[in-house]
């Protein structure tokens, strides 16, 4: 499976890599630490890691774009044999983009808003290549086909383009020139799942066509293992594993593969178990000795805090492995240990579920409709969010309305929170119609219905400590007054999980990671003691391993106060994780519903199929079954 | 379903809080920078001297009963006008003016500029179509022929005149900038959370909205004075200040009219304009400090 050949030279050579960030005003943080691996022609790495593990940092090193106040301390970066810190500047432009090339995280950046998509192309060219115009016209749009997007659209400007196709040009753009060796920072991030998915397979055919290298630097390992011939993870600075894909996804690996490819599973499957990795990463400006990773690994051992972790050096028949992990010694070459470590690391996310059609109704919507009208100049277009939606909220239980971006899940959620009035139909809510409620009968009904935002970094307000956000809605909705306040706003925080409180109440939201911060919109939340809870994608924003953490905190919270919740994704393993009911939305319309197991596992609309086609599978796609050594395991994936 | 003792999380998440949470507060985010601490300790230094006048001054400004037209040196360290005052002392009561000058404008601009973005912001429709018209006007009609009509045809004369005339002309760009300011943040989630909360308008503004200002209306503020103190000096330069108080303004006015150039007294011309630039270059590089407050990535260098 391999697309190199392992006796090839390899392109990109990095040796003993330190990056440090060095400030006036603060220690020196290491973010990489003795990174070493090699890139050969044509093969296509995966770099994984956590938000602030260095992978990016990683990434803009290898184009030598690192910013002012980050420091090579050693180390070197040898590409076709030449050291890139140490070229020429201009050495150096040339082999930017003509041989690596580069597509950044967000393309709405990247792209030069008051330049057409075709003067852009064409100026990389000019730079590099001369200015011959047919050859320039012929490769330009040579390239575009590359992506399958029609040649009418290099005219356009960028904000004419949707996200998705601004990405395909940012791809296009890095091909141009046909480069050997192409770095993708989070190329898909924020794109819709469907849109990625087409993304990826594209450039996946691409590059086993076209024969270039390619890095690629995610923190969704599922999408990674997809695609990856190998894959490189970073733990706090440090890669600690660097092996073929199929050889990670094994089950014998380093812990922290292992927690994390515990986040991922097939909704379809009869029962899933899903495992998350308590904990967060440690902050840079103090990584603990030895195995960084050792305070959140279940099989850590006395030999984790010594100073020097060594890394073994691993043949297997896809390929070379490195591991650093004591549990696999330091023997090089030496066959894999016989040891299943699976069922030690991380934690199990442990999840109840109400039975369908149990628990009194507490909200009822009826024939909704939600229709925008928008005028340019004589034109009139209607644009019909929601259509002819009904649904049923039912008291301790969890309905999930799935659908891509732009199906109108967020209208829904705002009409039933009151923000938005519904065009004709009506949302009833103990008696009483939403639609109809006016300032302050809607503030009183918002004591009722509580919403949870996607973005926990936006959610809270940077002036207010953590102790002020929780403590409004107690004053306003339970008028609760003096020593109360204090009293409950310790306990919800005790309930998501801050404790103990008073490391907690007095804290600005910039001193939290974004799990706590999302912990501390869902307190909120819990404080105004709901009927119902909207949650409106409510993890992702958030990495991979603290996901299934708060998903088990929104589950038991909603369940033992029995609160009716809204949960809106486009993600349904986590739809099958937390909720009872499933509500399909496509164009505005419910085109599937049913209990979670009936939709999921007898699936009948092809709009269903293809959302579940979506969620990466690292196993599936590579037809490995997962090796769950334990019977229990075992029989959860059967 | 389990009992609900069991539903509570049962671990806490081994999230360990970061070990010292250096919380630095906006002055210390303002003296870390250099440009803008050189700037404070000028100030502090005017401020000194202002306060100070009468102990520095070696005589009263306004006493006529010196010798007249003196060159700079000896007794009279700036040399004496033609009325026969003293150049320095009048230099050093001379701070006073600008700085209340500076301090008061810049303070009623920034109140209006706030009042007029936080509403025009705040009530959308035809509130905020009325405001921000006037505020369009008020930033298209030229200011200073506007202040030198208004102040030569103002029945009084007077500080409170120019501070008067200084608002009038100088709030429209504050308001603006806080509107748009206003704009971005209601639309943010942390104002729809608070009003999920239950809070009302009043408390929304002053604890969600305003707290998120404070770089904005510090630097609007910093804007404005500097704005203040170059016009009071223009006014008065061009005789429409109030011809007894002295400021470094008048004195210009006085040495220019004089002919201060013509009859070797340089150091009467000289010395306010340069005593000008320095408290505005001072104000101007505090500002370096406060766009480091409003935005963190010019904080480390």
């Amino acid at each position: 499976m391999p697309a190199a050949n392992s006796t090839d030279e390899p392109i990109l050579t990095v040796k003993d890599l330190n990056i440090s960030f060095v400030s006036k005003y603060r220690d020196d943080r290491q973010v990489i630490r003795n990174v070493g691996f090699d890139i050969r022609p044509g093969e296509f790495v995966g770099l994984l890691g956590e938000s602030g593990s260095g992978k990016s940092t990683l990434g803009n090193a290898i184009l030598n774009l690192l910013t002012p106040t980050a420091r090579v301390t050693s180390g070197e970066l040898l590409y076709k044999g030449k050291d890139l810190f140490t070229i020429p500047a201009e050495d150096l432009r040339i082999l930017r983009w003509s041989e690596i090339s580069t597509v950044f995280q967000s393309s709405m950046a990247s792209l030069n808003p008051v330049m057409t998509v075709r003067a852009q192309m064409e100026d990389v060219f000019s730079a590099h290549r001369g200015t011959s115009d047919a050859k320039r016209e012929m490769t330009v749009e040579k390239s575009l086909d590359l992506v399958s997007i029609d040649h009418k659209y290099l005219d356009f400007y960028p904000h004419q383009l949707s996200g998705g196709m601004k990405q395909r040009i940012a791809l296009a753009m890095s091909l141009l020139l046909s480069p050997d060796l192409i770095v993708f920072d989070e190329p898909t991030t924020g794109l819709d799942v469907v849109v990625q998915k087409s993304i990826l397979s594209r450039l996946k055919a691409l590059q086993a066509d076209m024969k270039f290298a390619v890095l690629f630097i995610s923190h969704d390992l599922g999408t990674v293992m997809e695609m990856a011939d190998r894959v490189m993870i970073m733990y706090a600075g440090e890669v600690v594993e660097n092996s073929p894909a199929g050889d990670a996804l094994s089950g014998v690996a380093h812990p922290y593969t292992i927690g994390l490819l515990g986040s991922y599973a097939d909704p379809r499957d009869a029962e899933i178990n899903i495992r998350y990795i308590p904990g967060r990463p440690p902050s840079l400006d103090s990584v603990p000795v030895g195995c960084a990773f050792a305070d959140r690994c279940g099989l850590a051992t006395p030999e984790c805090r010594e100073p020097r972790i060594p890394t073994a050096e691993i043949d297997s028949l896809a390929g070379h492995r490195s591991i650093k992990c004591v549990l696999f010694g330091s023997e090089n070459s030496d066959p894999l240990p016989e040891r299943t470590i699976f069922d030690d690391v991380g934690q199990q996310i442990d999840v109840h579920h109400a039975a369908p059609g149990a628990g009194e109704v507490v909200c009822r919507v009826e024939d909704l409709n939600k229709t925008y009208s928008t005028r340019k100049g004589l034109k009139h277009t209607e644009n019909h969010a929601v259509v002819d939606v009904g649904f049923e909220l039912r008291k301790g239980s969890v309905t999930a309305l799935v659908g891509q971006s732009g199906s109108g899940k967020t209208t829904i959620g705002r009409i039933l929170t009151g923000v938005e009035k519904p065009s004709s139909g009506r949302v009833t809510v103990a008696g009483v119609d939403v639609g109809s409620l006016k300032r302050r009968a809607l503030r009183n009904y918002r004591s009722k219905v509580q919403l949870i935002f996607q973005d926990p970094f936006q959610a809270l307000n940077p002036a207010s400590s953590v102790g002020y956000a929780i403590s409004r809605p107690l004053v306003n909705h339970r008028k609760l007054r003096g020593s109360e306040v204090q009293e409950q706003v310790d306990r919800i925080l005790g309930q998501v999980g801050l404790t103990p409180p008073s490391e907690y109440r007095d804290r600005l939201p910039h001193e939290l990671s974004g799990g706590q911060r999302q912990r501390v919109v869902i307190a909120r939340a819990l404080a105004a003691q709901p009927e119902i809870i909207v949650a409106d994608e409510p993890i992702s924003m958030l990495d991979v391993s603290i996901r299934a953490e708060i998903l088990q905190v929104l589950n038991e919270l909603t369940r033992s106060n029995g609160i009716a919740m809204l949960y809106i994704t486009h993600d349904l393993l986590s739809a099958r994780l937390i909720a009872d009911e499933i509500l399909v939305l496509h164009e505005g319309k419910i085109v599937e519903t049913g209990s979670t197991n009936e939709v999921l596992t007898n699936t009948r609309h092809d709009y269903t199929k293809l959302l579940l086609s979506s969620i990466p599978n690292p196993w599936q796609s590579r037809r490995i079954a997962p090796s769950l050594p334990t019977a229990s395991s075992t029989s959860a994936r059967a | 379903m389990t009992d609900v003792e069991t539903l509570v999380p049962r671990e806490t998440p081994p999230d360990r809080p970061a070990k010292t949470v250096k919380r630095r507060n906006g002055w210390q985010v303002v003296w870390s920078n250099g440009k803008a601490r050189t700037g404070i300790v000028i100030l502090a230094l005017f401020v000194a001297v202002a306060v100070c006048a009468p102990v520095i001054a070696p005589f009263d400004p306004k006493n006529s009963t010196l010798p007249a037209g003196l060159q700079p040196g000896g007794a009279y360290l700036l040399g004496t006008t033609n009325l026969g005052q003293d150049i320095f002392s009048q230099l050093v009561y001379g701070a006073q003016v600008s700085l209340i000058v500076g301090l008061l404008a810049g303070v009623v601009v920034t109140m209006i500029a706030l009042v007029i973005g936080l509403v025009a912001g705040l009530l959308q429709g035809v509130v905020d179509e009325i405001l921000s018209f006037s505020i369009n006007l008020a930033l298209v009609v030229p200011a200073l022929p506007l202040m030198v009509t208004i102040a030569a045809y103002s029945p009084v004369h007077g500080l409170s005149l120019i501070i008067f005339v200084i608002a009038l002309t100088g709030w429209a760009w504050g308001a603006r900038m806080k509107r748009a300011q206003v704009l971005l943040l209601r639309s943010q989630d942390f104002v729809t959370a608070a009003r999920f909360s239950g809070d009302g308008l009043w408390r929304i503004v002053f604890r969600e909205l305003v707290p998120n200002m404070v770089s904005l209306v510090v630097a609007g503020f910093m804007g404005a004075a500097i704005g203040a103190i170059g016009a009071e000096a223009g006014l008065s330069f061009l005789g429409l200040g109030d011809p007894t108080t002295v400021s470094w303004g008048s004195m210009s006015y006085w040495a220019n009219s004089n002919g201060a150039m013509l009859t070797g007294q340089w150091a009467w011309l000289l010395a306010p304009g340069l005593a000008l630039s320095l408290l505005i270059t001072a104000l101007t590089l505090i500002n370096f400090g406060i766009d480091a407050l409003s935005n963190p990535q010019l904080r480390e260098e």
